[in-house]
């Protein structure tokens, strides 16, 4: 063989060589969730399961809507999530039915009922991530998770921000206002408030409140009328069905606040989950609790 | 006669002294007079409502839970002629659980909805339970084998039906379902105390008329028979008003078990045969012991409450002891 | 006081009747004994006096009304029955369980009152257990305890007595107190009727005695005219002789041993 040819063939081989590096050389994103598992994911997912509350917002937020092939029962904001497919409530999914729905990335929420799903679709070689969205750093870390996954950090940090950016406002305003004592009633029977552990706490907090429950560790403790009553807190927020069952309950009309009319009524589907409505409802109960704060 | 009476006066002492500490007691404190105070209405709003709307109503509720229980138990435990018999028997406790998982499934939250289905499921379990045992048994409609093994059918059906239910509820369904089948003295108001004092007082009445043959019951079908009883009529009679009575209260407060089962045994063990005397007896004590169990649920956990049903439960233990030793 | 007449029963989906065609007299001042097989009845009998068995056909008169006519408890008032079993489930004392028998004679809103208690007091002393007043039920031996059933069936205050298999189980003394006691019952004008597969005592104290053999009357008289080998033999099935008793004058009925088959010659013999 004559040396030209040689050279020529060395070169081809370089070029193939530095191709194929090149292409081994993209970023592989890798995440450690909820559950400690650590996932690598190649390719930016483009049909996404999102059985999370909150990351169904999230990514719709982050224009990644277009990609979802799958969401909770209770996943309506914005509307356009109405259309994407229902595939239960999120708990205990049914992994069947997720696996119809072909995806490359499935978002759960990392609550122990759900380790087996989460186990077997991986098993099934989806990408599964599982996230506890509890408290607002939650939300912030989320949304880097889904900015990394996606492959377009800067648009999850936008999201974030805008929210965060809110959240400081409200913050600053009601900073130096004086804090009415707060009970959020949640459930009857059993009596189910949230506690220290839970954003609806940090909301309060935020808007210039004082959570009577946040002595409490828990997410959602169990209390009894009685105590509340002990608690003797300024308002009682709850959601519209709630506020009724009050305000007809003869046991009830022992507590101050619902004499007074001081039974504030807040729209569930804003403040039900720790997300990109998070800036708004802190407003709304920023408002509520001080209603002579304007925003 | 005395040595009887010496256990009338205990008896209702600690009843009243029960209720007295019960009503006096609570996460807020109230001073004694004030309670006083309160409960003719004098004083701060707030603490007369406290009193009035939420303890005193509590403890009444108890009260007539313990009491209905108590004698259905000792009327069923007699007429059955069998020590573990206790009020759920019929299939009232899976029947009632049915018809309020079904009503909490069906998003119907209102307590009176819920209560009203309980009734009705333990209805409909009741009469399932009594024409099973006629279409199986001999002949013996009051053969206490057969009605028996038609509670546990009625019951085993009645737990497939709940959790087909609650299989896929929402967790809130599933946790408001739970809450109720552990009882609970916790919604009392003074509505669904007068539903259940009516009832109470008139099943009770029956039962307290029906005492006698009872205790002729107690015996066999055939020498009660002999003695007199129309067996068949009397056994029913006695079986129905006994699944009212704890109907009544499942409907009220959920499932309190074993209230009825170890009611009858203690009054019982004080001497106490005669089914008149006894149910009385048996009224009392179950009063008393609802009434001190449910001041435990509420005050050892705070600021939540432990359901009814789960500290009648602890009871179950030393109670089936006792009986294991009995027995050998 | 007691008329048994035509009375047939049949039980739920059976072929054949357990009573068929039954008709006798159980009369005051005298024991009545009914005898037979297991299966011919004589349970059925009493189940039926007391209502719990519905009569196909016949009737059952007591002091001349017939039962049918009659309510459940004014039938206790005039005869006190003390079937064969009874479960007792809670004990108590034999003076409270002996006062259970006032049941038929109190209204609904009465409790018992002085005459109850005399009563009581007298049918414990009738039946011999007045020292036993105060013992639990469930402390008894089995003589006592049956003494103390007929006690509360004393209690009843009825003209007549009807007792099924009150014998089983009790050993010799305490069955011949017993048929003693009933004879001395009968003696003061009750009419006893006694269900017993002791055909030789029902001899001895039973002024009729009735066989029941699968539902039917087999034989009715006195005890002479009913003990009679062939019949016995026929109705239990066994071979036996009736033989009078030198020591008290009464038939008694002597199963016989089934001869044994003579054993096969063995093969070294022969």
């Amino acid at each position: 063989m004559s040396a030209l040819f040689i050279q020529r063939v060395a070169a081809l081989a370089l070029i193939a060589v530095a191709a194929c590096d090149r292409s081994s050389k993209r970023p592989v994103a890798s995440i450690t969730d909820d559950f400690g598992d650590t996932i690598r994911i190649g390719a930016t997912p483009s049909r996404i399961v999102s059985l999370n509350p909150a990351t169904t917002e999230m990514l719709f937020a982050m224009g990644a809507g277009a990609r979802l092939v799958g969401r909770t029962h209770w996943d309506l904001y914005p509307d356009s999530a109405r259309l994407v497919p229902d595939l239960g409530t999120g708990i205990r999914p049914n992994v069947e039915a997720v696996l119809g729905s072909r995806p490359d990335l499935v978002v759960l929420y990392a609550s122990a009922d759900n380790r087996t799903a989460a186990l077997q679709l991986r098993k099934a070689g989806v990408n599964t991530v599982s996230l506890k969205i509890d408290l607002i750093r939650d939300f912030e870390r989320a949304a880097r998770i889904l900015g990394l996954v996606l492959r377009d950090s800067a648009r999850a940090r936008v999201v974030s921000d805008s929210v965060l950016r809110t959240l400081d406002r409200v913050r600053a305003a009601t900073r130096d206002l004086p804090r009415p004592t707060v009970f959020w009633h949640i459930w009857d029977a059993p009596l189910i408030t949230i506690g220290r552990g839970s954003y609806m706490n940090e909301l309060i907090d935020i808007a210039g409140g004082r959570n009577v429950y946040g002595d409490v560790d828990v997410p959602s403790p169990p209390v009894s009328i009685e105590d509340v009553l002990r608690r003797d807190p300024h308002y009682i927020i709850t959601g519209p069905e709630g506020a009724t069952k009050i305000r007809a309950d003869k046991r009830w009309a022992a507590a101050p606040a619902v004499r007074a009319g001081r039974v504030l009524v807040v729209d569930t589907a804003v403040v039900g989950r720790p997300a990109v409505r998070l800036g708004e409802a802190a407003v709304a109960l920023a408002r509520a609790l001080h209603p002579d704060t304007i925003r | 006669m005395s040595h009887r009476g010496w256990h009338w006066i205990v008896g209702i002492t600690l009843f009243v002294v029960l209720c007295i500490v019960a009503v006096g007691t609570g996460p807020i404190p109230i001073a004694p007079r004030d309670v006083v105070n309160a409960l003719f209405g004098r004083g701060e709003q707030a603490v007369v409502a406290i009193i009035r709307e939420l303890r005193l109503p509590r403890v009444v509720l108890a009260s007539l839970i313990g009491a209905g229980l108590g004698m259905s138990g000792g009327a069923l435990q007699g007429s059955l002629r069998n020590g573990l018999a206790e009020p759920y028997l019929l299939g009232v406790s899976g029947g009632a659980a049915v018809g309020a998982v079904v009503a909490l499934a069906l998003g119907l939250n209102a307590d009176a909805a819920v209560s009203l289905a309980a009734f009705a499921g333990a209805g409909v379990a009741v009469v399932l339970a009594l024409v099973v045992a006629r279409a199986a048994g001999r002949g013996g409609r009051g053969d206490p084998r057969t009605l028996l093994m038609a509670g546990v059918v009625i019951g085993a059906f009645a737990n497939a039906v709940i959790m087909i239910a609650l299989a896929n509820a929402p967790p809130n369904t599933i946790r408001g379902a739970l809450w109720w089948m552990m009882g609970s003295a916790g919604d009392a108001s003074w509505s669904s105390v007068a539903a259940l004092a009516i009832s109470i007082s008139i099943g009770g009445g029956v039962l307290l008329v029906l005492a006698r043959d009872i205790d002729v019951l107690a015996l066999g079908e055939e020498p009660a028979a002999a003695l007199g009883v129309d067996v068949d009529r009397s056994a029913r009679t006695v079986f129905l008003v006994s699944a009212l009575l704890a109907s009544a209260t499942v409907a009220a407060a959920g499932l309190v078990g074993f209230v009825g089962l170890i009611v009858p045994h203690i009054v019982r063990a004080g001497g106490i045969r005669r089914h008149r005397p006894l149910l009385a007896g048996a009224a009392l004590v179950g009063a008393s012991l609802v009434v001190a169990a449910d001041l435990a649920a509420r005050t050892l956990r705070p600021p939540a409450e432990l359901p009814l049903g789960a500290v009648t439960a602890v009871l179950g233990v030393p109670f089936f002891l006792s009986q294991l030793r009995r027995a050998t | 006081m007691i008329r048994f007449r035509d009375v047939a029963v049949r039980y739920a989906r059976a072929s054949s009747r357990a009573l068929d065609g039954v008709s006798f007299d159980v009369a005051v001042s005298g024991v009545t004994g009914v005898a037979g097989p297991n299966g011919s009845g004589k349970s059925t009998l009493v189940r039926a006096l007391i209502r719990r068995q519905p009569l196909e056909s016949g009737s059952i008169e007591l002091a001349g009304d017939s039962i049918i006519s009659l309510s459940q408890r004014e039938i206790a008032r005039r005869v006190a029955v003390a079937p064969q079993r009874e479960e007792a489930a809670f004990p108590t004392t034999v003076r409270e369980y002996a006062s259970l028998g006032r049941y038929p004679r109190l209204g609904l809103w009465e409790s018992a009152g002085k005459s109850d208690e005399v009563a009581v007091e007298r049918a414990l002393e009738r039946a011999g257990v007045s020292d036993l007043a105060d013992r639990r039920t469930d402390e008894l031996s089995g003589g006592e305890w049956q003494r103390v059933r007929i006690a509360r069936a004393l209690a009843q205050e009825g003209r007549a007595l009807v007792l099924d298999e009150p014998t089983t189980f009790l050993d010799l003394s305490h069955e011949m107190s017993l048929f003693e006691l009933l004879h001395s019952l009968a003696a003061e004008g009750l009419a006893v009727l006694v269900v017993s597969h002791q055909l030789n005592l029902l001899a001895r104290f039973a002024r009729d005695v009735v066989i029941l053999d699968r539902g039917k009357v087999a034989a009715h008289g006195s005890p002479d005219e009913v003990m009679s080998a062939p019949l016995l033999e026929s109705v239990y099935g066994w071979p036996l002789v009736v033989s009078r008793d030198p020591a008290t004058g009464s038939p008694a009925l002597v199963p016989l041993r089934r001869p044994s088959p003579p054993p096969p010659s063995s093969p070294s013999e022969s």
